[in-house]
């Protein structure tokens, strides 16, 4: 949490008074204030000579609190969300669609979990064809140069009838080439502005985040010196999961089985 | 965004901490002078840590570009019309051509696999000499570097195979240009050798640190069209004690010959040794490094022998059918297996 003193310049009302008076009470940082009791404080400041000037204080500190969290939703509002925006999307598979109850829903975050040349990457490449298929934008982050354009053209082309259709389907996938885990989180991090500031055009909304495979940029950095590696874990699938949520869109990540990286849903 | 997503060390992430700056937003609002001072770094560290965040809040002001294309990225038509165009490294024997779609791929990390005396070294060597060969003939006129762990490269024997690849290129070429008696092979088997650089690495550490230096060397040396590493376990096999740190080693390592390759559009191949694994009460043989060093490749080739031929089979692949071919090795190098019952088996 941020120390009190570094909001003085933006918020007059914290002047040094005011933080020589949180200070007597042991409150040094915004974390200190919201731990403390508020009506013991807003009565030790009756007590003081410009009162008036600490309260208005206090209430500017809570004013900012507010204004940072997110919004509350109640029963009733998640419900028409999840109506209105939370689609669900083959992957063009019928057994796994009858596993995952449809498809890929959106809001959620699908992981993919198998040992070596099981099929993972064949079920990412699938479901990126499928949703192309349907009009929705997919975003694909290869960690292992396994993308292969010419096995998405066979998927499409399959039960597509002109061929003329395909670049425009094609045109659908967007693949990033990612080989380092900060690198994954630049990248989500543009997503996500480019989504917050995106007109909404139903033809090139992306739907749908595939990262093959996640395991591959956690795995060197996990078990190394400290919890460094498995906070960087936590936080990319509170990233993944965010973005689902936030902004409706299907995530599926795939690995390899592993102990330590099913922690990661 | 957080503290924790800027790629700076534990120790100096720790100090932001305990000083109160846990967002990004709260660094940027100091100085150099400021930071400095409250985590107890010096000034250039201070100013390494405002540079990171920076950057990193930059992304925050891109505003009014087009939606989808974030920088860095490319859609799955522009690559498929790249594919068409890109080059392949023939490895001299038609059947394993077949099976791999025309030769090992640029772009793509292939792991070869097989028990010892299968013929992995002479797959790489014929390969390092296979990307010479000029444009002019349907090669990629690049050069190679190999790097060799446990020291089987034999400079006579690669000098055997150039002699044999220049002799069959003026075949050839004899056959299709008949009449035009000026167009023989300017290659020389001294210039062949000239174009491969060779590595000896004796431990992981080297091997690691030479890994890291490609990069350099890469950009340095920009006709270089193949890195063949033999073997990449050697090292990693015997008196390691720490498994979880070889697991990291080794994850890092792969995701940087995977950036090599894809940045620079070069074929990385790595040869692989064998162990046995217990399944289900039999003993199987597989690669060796484990089951995490396993998705470290985009293509996987298995060696193997049968019945007195030596066989390549293509065990991982997003692309390739799993198939497997003969293939046999002569004194001029990898050539089509002679035996009569020769068949691609589809699998």
């Amino acid at each position: 949490m941020a120390p009190l003193n570094s909001l003085s310049k933006e918020y007059p009302l914290i002047d040094s008074n005011f933080q020589t008076f949180c200070a007597s009470h042991a409150i040094y940082s915004v974390e200190d204030f919201l731990l403390h009791d508020l009506d013991a404080l807003f009565a030790s400041a009756a007590n003081h000579s410009n009162s008036e000037r600490l309260k208005q204080g206090i209430h500017q500190l809570l004013l900012i609190v507010d204004a940072l969290h997110p919004p509350v939703l109640n029963g009733l509002q998640l419900i028409e969300d999840a109506k209105r925006n939370k689609h669900v999307f083959s992957t063009g598979c019928e057994g796994i669609d009858a596993l995952l109850g449809g498809g890929l829903r959106v809001g959620q975050l699908t992981e993919l979990v198998g040992p070596s040349s099981s099929g993972k990457t064949q079920v990412c490449l699938m479901s990126s064809s499928t949703v192309a298929k349907n009009k929705c934008s997919v975003i694909y982050l290869d960690t292992g140069n396994s993308f292969s354009p010419q096995r998405i053209a066979y998927f499409v082309g399959q039960s597509s009838d002109y061929v003329s259709v395909n670049q425009n389907i094609l045109d659908r996938i967007i693949c990033y080439p990612v080989f380092d885990v900060y690198q994954m989180f630049d990248l989500l991090h543009q997503l996500k502005i480019n989504l917050r500031s995106q007109i909404v055009k139903s033809d090139h909304q992306v739907q749908v985040l595939i990262v093959d495979s996640i395991s591959s940029l956690i795995t060197p950095i996990l078990r190394g010196n400290g919890p460094q590696g498995h906070a960087l874990m936590i936080s990319s699938g509170f990233l993944l999961k965010q973005l689902a949520h936030e902004h409706n869109i299907a995530v599926l990540a795939s690995g390899r089985s592993a102990t330590s990286t099913r922690l990661f849903v | 965004m957080e503290i924790g997503m800027l790629p700076i060390s534990a120790s100096k992430r720790g100090k932001l901490l305990a000083a109160g700056y846990t967002t990004l937003h709260s660094i940027l609002r100091t100085s150099t002078t400021h930071l400095a001072r409250d985590i107890e770094v010096s000034e250039s560290e201070a100013l390494e840590i405002l540079n990171f965040a920076t950057r990193s809040s930059d992304l925050d002001k891109s505003s009014g570009s087009n939606a989808n294309v974030i920088h860095g990225g490319q859609t799955a038509w522009d690559m498929l019309n790249e594919e068409r165009f890109s080059s392949l490294i023939t490895t001299s024997c038609l059947d394993l051509d077949n099976i791999l779609g025309g030769g090992i791929n640029c772009k793509e990390v292939t792991e070869i696999g097989g028990v010892p005396g299968i013929g992995k070294t002479q797959i790489g060597i014929q390969l390092a000499v296979n990307v010479q060969i000029p444009l002019d003939y349907g090669g990629l006129g690049g050069k190679a570097i190999y790097i060799d762990t446990e020291g089987s490269f034999m400079v006579e024997r690669v000098l055997q195979i150039a002699e044999a690849c220049i002799e069959d290129l003026s075949e050839y070429s004899h056959h299709f240009y008949k009449d035009n008696q000026a167009f023989g092979v300017k290659m020389h088997p001294n210039s062949i050798l000239e174009n491969i650089f060779y590595f000896r690495v004796c431990s992981y550490t080297e091997q690691i640190a030479l890994v890291n230096y490609l990069d350099k060397f890469v950009t340095e040396h920009k006709d270089v069209k193949i890195i063949i590493i033999d073997s990449v376990t050697f090292h990693f096999r015997q008196d390691f004690d720490d498994m979880a740190l070889r697991t990291r080693l080794l994850g890092e390592m792969s995701l940087k010959l995977m950036k090599l390759a894809k940045n620079f559009s070069l074929a990385v191949v790595m040869l692989n040794q064998v162990t046995t694994k217990h399944i289900e009460g039999s003993f199987q043989l597989t690669l060796a490094l484990g089951d995490s060093w396993s998705h470290s490749c985009t293509n996987r080739i298995i060696l193997y022998w049968n019945d007195d031929e030596r066989h390549a089979y293509i065990d991982k692949s997003p692309s390739l059918k799993s198939a497997s071919a003969p293939y046999s090795v002569t004194s001029r190098g990898i050539r089509n297996s002679t035996s009569s019952s020769k068949r691609i088996k589809m699998v």
